[in-house]
């Protein structure tokens, strides 16, 4: 049956070779079932910039993922907040093609919204400062001026202060905020949305305007592959 | 719908893949896998719930995957003959075992997302085979090493199957 595939939170890096191949299996095996695969951000644990594809693991991955498109499925790449510098150039090496965070789909028949998930997590406002810096052009530019290995190390130290700054964060700040999911759902007219960051995969109905929604979490890989799978039927989570 | 073979009879579950869909996906993975052959009830508790699903007679524990993540947070209440997943006190610590409930356990139930107020993620409920449910939940029990509550004849999972 025609059927579409969601991940996100993939979080691939050197570090974690048995995740990795999980990744290169689902992409040579379940992933090239499907008529298309949206990775909904942090397919990476980091990315310093699309000239870093030189690094063999990242071309690897690269690989894996022009090998799933080579075999017609459409592969769709949104950014997360891990790889906000995932760009073109990375994208036509895989043969895929970037998503907008937000993007409205037709889902096999159900208007089905996609995205990170980050920016509905409204309650954590450290975060979402951080968040606009890094999404800045000119802080962009700046970054990617400088050598990889001192892009590298900079990245590094990044995700020990955001690692250390969760420590002292609630359950709930690092969540959704449930205003900001009405609002998302509100504006796009109700649809289906579909999507990762938070790490706390589920199925949640909400009632917005008297209109119920369906909101799936995906789940991370951290520890564990997993996938959403959307047909005309439904989606049905499945874990690796 | 998922059918344990047990050797005091057949218990039929539904799955509640809407409200609990990762912890189906990982208890059908431990199913499709062959995980729960041979495995038994090793916590039996008139009153409260019957355990199993991760060991072999003789109490030797079997290997599992990585824990899944709690979805106890979908208010799903352990109510009598409800299925939900075991785990250890740390919320997100399930892989194989699972127990059904046979009386309404409120207090396993979902209150604050914090350690103590998690809960435990129901996911499904039995169909068919309450009588066997209840015939488990009757047999005699004592100690076997380290473990209070086991079955002096071992109650047997043969094998499990999606139906």
């Amino acid at each position: 049956m025609s059927h579409s595939i969601f991940v996100s939170d993939l979080h691939l890096s050197p570090e974690r070779p048995r995740i990795n191949q999980v990744f290169f299996d689902f992409a040579d095996r379940t992933a090239a079932q499907a008529e298309a695969v949206y990775i909904l951000g942090d397919l990476f644990e980091y990315w310093v910039g699309d000239d870093d594809l030189a690094d063999p693991f990242n071309a690897s991955v690269a690989d894996a993922l022009a090998g799933l498109s080579g075999k017609g499925v459409k592969v769709r790449l949104m950014q997360g907040n891990r790889d906000v510098l995932l760009v073109e150039a990375f994208a036509r090496r895989c043969g895929a093609e970037l998503t907008a965070d937000p993007t409205l789909l037709d889902l096999h028949g159900t208007r089905t919204l996609v995205m990170h998930g980050d920016t509905l997590c409204t309650g954590d406002a450290e975060y979402q400062k951080f968040r606009s810096y890094a999404h800045d052009p000119g802080n962009q530019r700046r970054f990617l001026s400088q050598p990889l290995a001192e892009r590298r190390t900079q990245m590094l130290g990044m995700r020990a202060e955001s690692e250390k700054s969760k420590q002292g964060k609630s359950a709930e700040i690092m969540d959704v905020t449930q205003s900001a999911v009405e609002r998302v759902l509100r504006e796009h007219g109700y649809p289906r949305l579909i999507h990762g960051h938070t790490h706390r995969p589920a199925r949640h109905l909400h009632t917005v305007d008297g209109r119920r929604c369906e909101r799936w979490v995906l789940n991370d890989w951290y520890e564990r592959g997993g996938y959403l799978r959307c047909d005309s039927g439904g989606c049905k989570a499945e874990l690796l | 719908m998922v059918r344990l073979h047990t050797n005091q009879g057949t218990i039929t579950i539904e799955l509640d893949d809407k409200r609990a869909p990762w912890t189906v996906a990982n208890f059908l993975s431990y199913v499709e896998d062959g995980h729960y052959s041979n495995t038994v009830f090793h916590r039996v508790i008139n009153g409260f719930m019957i355990q199993g699903g991760g060991f072999e007679p003789g109490m030797n524990q079997k290997p599992t995957r990585v824990p899944v993540k709690n979805e106890a947070d979908n208010k799903v209440k352990n109510a009598t003959y409800t299925l939900a997943m075991a785990r250890t006190s740390e919320p997100h610590s399930a892989t194989a075992q699972f127990f059904i409930n046979v009386a309404d356990n409120d207090f396993l139930n979902h209150t604050a997302p914090t350690p103590e107020g998690w809960g435990y993620c129901v996911f499904g409920r039995v169909v068919e085979g309450t009588e066997v449910v209840d015939k488990i939940k009757g047999v005699k029990t004592g100690a076997k090493g380290m473990h209070q509550d086991v079955p002096l004849h071992d109650v047997i999972i043969e094998r499990a199957e999606v139906v």
